[in-house]
């Protein structure tokens, strides 16, 4: 948590973030702005999906509630964890997700993205933003951003590709695996992967 | 080609005599056969689908890939009209008629550029839109993930399909093979994310079972899907609200 926090600050101070971002824009806002940033992003660095994957991940970050979504994904067991492991758990979830989603985006250089609906979730502080992906001469993708407002701001807590929610879809495996190894392993799990996966970039 | 439907039945059957509340009761079958499908794949429907994607010439994949989609839009009319769904149904229509004559036989999208949308039906959101459950969840030999309710589809493919008036076993192999290699293709950019999950097995069923849900709901389902084999998973999940009553899963 303490390395996230300083790389907000980071881009922050650096200036990558538009201050615009910091307050009371609505969900349907923020993902027509970001989505706009993260296209602009793709075309100018099209061939570095290195590049392509760090500067999305500074764009969104601020916008996602990785502990959020790591609790979700961790269902049950997350009231089990201590602080530290749930701590060390985000970090690797969102380290996995960035590194496995974020670094495939080269393929949408073409895309857009349109807003084609707002959803209200299941209370006043939940809306579900419904986008579809076009690529030229193939099927819109669904892709839709769950949001939950915590003290003022909006923020990702899920995304659905196509109906599969990121955090429906770790949910029995991570179940699995803390069942079986409990939360430490699952953490060392992750670690692993994430570790051996940037050495081979 | 036709010996996996005997298998799915048989499959079928036994997860009828061992009862089970689980929502992947064949798992114990499911898994061999996952690991069989995946080593096939590895070894050559992958390379296969690689080599298609990096050296073949992008008219004839986008031929190919036409091709085959203009059957998926003629298989989707009957889909779209038994869920009386007049519009989708006639889109899909034009669609056929435009590209089967302008298009060639279906290798050239013309009504796309028309434009005449695509459509996303099949027999499989017919059963479920008229609220048949899925069933069992089953992995099928040289096939991949499906369902009892969505094998509807395959099933009717291989009765009524083109396939079904090729003549030569060679020819048929040849037809299926290159349908396989051209999907595959399509789905090379989601490697990555089935490399870097923990459980691959459980990821794809996952996300099949999840997609099916979406797609039986045209996209607007009343609540996300229930995937779990705990019953006490009621966590403070904000969308797991209503799991207790699904009408179509």
């Amino acid at each position: 948590m303490p390395k996230l926090i300083g790389l907000i600050l980071a881009i922050t101070l650096t200036g990558l973030m538009p201050a615009a971002l910091a307050t009371n824009e609505t969900p349907e806002q923020l993902v027509r702005q970001s989505s706009k940033d993260v296209l602009d992003i793709i075309r100018k660095n099209d061939k570095d999906p290195a590049k392509i994957r760090d500067q999305v991940d500074a764009r969104v970050a601020p916008l996602a509630d990785y502990t959020r979504m790591t609790q979700l994904a961790a269902g049950r067991y997350w009231k089990t964890a201590t602080p530290e492991q749930q701590q060390a758990l985000t970090r690797e979830f969102r380290t996995m997700l960035v590194r496995t989603y974020l670094s495939a985006l080269s393929i949408y250089k073409n895309a857009q993205v349109e807003v084609r609906s707002v959803r209200q979730g299941s209370s006043s502080d939940e809306q579900d933003v419904r986008t579809e992906v076009t690529l030229p001469g193939e099927k819109p993708i669904p892709l839709d951003f769950s949001f939950e407002k915590n003290s003022n701001d909006w923020k990702v807590y899920d995304i659905s590709v196509n109906g599969v929610s990121f955090i429906n879809n770790h949910r029995n495996t991570f179940a699995s695996v803390i069942k079986s190894e409990g939360i430490d392993g699952l953490i060392k799990q992750l670690a692993s992967r994430n570790a051996s996966g940037s050495s081979n970039k | 080609m036709k010996r996996i439907v005997p298998l799915a039945l048989s499959a079928l059957l036994v997860a009828c005599a061992t009862p089970h509340n689980h929502y992947d009761p064949l798992e114990p079958v499911n898994r061999p056969i996952y690991e069989f499908n995946n080593a096939i794949d590895k070894a050559a429907l992958k390379p296969l689908a690689q080599g298609w994607h990096d050296y073949v010439p992008h008219p004839v994949q986008y031929g190919v890939r036409n091709f085959f989609g203009n059957i998926d839009d003629l298989f989707g009319i009957p889909a779209a009209l038994l869920q009386g769904k007049a519009t989708p149904a006639s889109r899909s229509f034009a669609r056929v008629l435009v590209n089967t004559t302008a298009g060639l036989a279906g290798l050239i999208d013309v009504a796309s550029t028309l434009p005449i949308e695509k459509q996303d039906e099949d027999l499989g959101q017919t059963l479920g839109y008229w609220g048949i459950p899925t069933g069992p969840y089953l992995m099928v030999p040289f096939y991949g993930p499906l369902t009892v309710r969505d094998s509807a589809e395959p099933i009717s493919r291989f009765a009524w399909g083109p396939i079904d008036y090729i003549d030569p076993l060679g020819g048929q192999i040849a037809y299926y093979s290159t349908y396989l290699v051209s999907a595959r293709a399509d789905l090379l950019p989601l490697d990555a994310a089935i490399a870097e999950a923990l459980d691959p097995y459980a990821f794809i069923r996952d996300a099949y079972l999840q997609r099916r849900w979406y797609k039986v709901h045209d996209g607007n389902p009343p609540h996300p899907l229930a995937l779990s084999d705990d019953m006490d998973e009621q966590d403070e999940a904000p969308a797991q609200t209503e799991t207790g009553n699904q009408p179509a899963q």
